[in-house]
């Protein structure tokens, strides 16, 4: 019993040095479904999400991060711009070191029109391998990933965009084209996981 | 914007002065910013170091976790340097972050070299030559063997036992 024990502490600690991702859900399989809160207390349902628009876009962000903050602007223009074609954009904020209270106070700063969810634990990050901020992931109305990785080429200017990655890949699935980039990368801040 | 620009090109172009300089006699003596480099650039950085493990750090004045982790990387180069570990760190920041940049690494004092990412090109294709498996999170850092291949990466922030971790496994 004791060995047992000691084993078992012994995962707890290797667990705690060093976290494991899951695997990341691929381009086209199922995206995980999930139940969160929003900042402001409001239940969210992705599975809810998914049936009553078009294409969802989950972003995973951040208060403090300045790559991600290099986006705010962009998030609140295109989360308003792609509502009218039925994409509904949607937030999330898995940093332990940025609490409720703050993110919501952020998202009122910049002017969020799209929920902001708080995720407890970064069970959401890791379902979605998330690692950095800011992170988007297209799902479709049958609960498929579509697109996953970067908003577009250039977080510190928006005039010197040369790859709108994102922006691409929602013109495409809304003129029911193929999305000729499904995965882009980009430098950015660690979700700090808890 | 274009002064802006300007004063990041003179901020490299400073560089590439002191990169002109005499290769530093000791490690205490190395420069703290070696220079800018691409992809290409940092393969060859790398494989400079064969025959020793290697420890490449990627990191940013901006990122927090990065700055908390840098003392741990100091302490390892100094601790392992003897036995055949060289660290290099390989900063993201902007060039308009240069001072920030030069600031830190002052007092850091790192022995070891650090380079800037050049500015240009697509991040991907640069994130994609270090490691297929990285989405571009900082930090983030990669051991080479002493035979020059890839042995471990590292994301997120680390602490000294799992730096220490990673290259006593390469250096046995």
């Amino acid at each position: 019993m004791k060995t047992l024990r000691f084993a078992v502490a012994l995962l707890g600690i290797a667990a705690l040095a060093a976290p494991t991702f899951a695997d990341a859900p691929a381009i086209g399989s199922t995206a995980p479904a999930f139940d969160l809160k929003s900042v402001d207390g409001k239940p969210f349902s992705l599975a809810d999400a998914e049936k009553s628009n078009a294409y969802v876009v989950l972003m995973f962000i951040a208060t403090q991060c300045p790559y991600s903050n290099g986006y705010n602007d962009r998030m609140r223009d295109m989360a308003a711009a792609y509502a009218k074609k039925g994409v509904l954009f949607v937030g999330i904020n898995s940093n332990s070191t940025e609490s409720v209270e703050e993110t919501a106070a952020h998202a009122k700063q910049h002017g969020f029109g799209f929920p902001v969810l708080k995720d407890p634990g970064n069970k959401i990050a890791d379902l979605y391998d998330a690692r950095r901020t800011p992170e988007v992931y297209v799902i479709g109305k049958d609960g498929k990933l579509l697109y996953h990785g970067r908003i577009d080429d250039n977080s510190n200017d928006a005039s010197k965009v040369t790859s709108p990655d994102l922006k691409n890949a929602l013109d495409a699935l809304l003129a029911g084209q193929t999305v000729s980039k499904t995965e882009t990368k980009a430098f950015g801040c660690t979700i700090k996981r808890a | 914007m274009t002064r802006l620009a300007n004063a990041g090109a003179a901020a490299i172009a400073a560089l590439a002065v002191r990169l002109a300089m005499p290769s530093p006699a000791s490690a205490a003596d190395a420069p703290r910013l070696a220079g800018e480099l691409d992809a290409k650039g940092l393969a060859a950085a790398v494989a400079a170091q064969h025959g020793r493990v290697v420890v490449l750090n990627f990191w940013a004045t901006w990122c927090v976790p990065c700055r908390e982790e840098f003392p741990d990387l100091v302490r390892l180069e100094k601790a392992y340097r003897a036995r055949g570990v060289s660290v290099l760190g390989v900063s993201i920041d902007l060039p308009k972050d240069m001072p920030k940049l030069e600031k830190f690494l002052s007092a850091s004092a790192p022995d070891f070299p650090n380079y800037i990412k050049r500015v240009g090109g697509d991040d991907q294709d640069f994130i994609e030559s270090v490691d297929p498996k990285w989405g571009g999170e900082l930090p983030f850092t990669v051991v080479y063997g002493r035979d020059g291949r890839k042995a471990q990466v590292l994301s997120g922030k680390q602490t000294y036992a799992s730096f220490e971790k990673a290259v006593a496994a390469l250096l046995k």
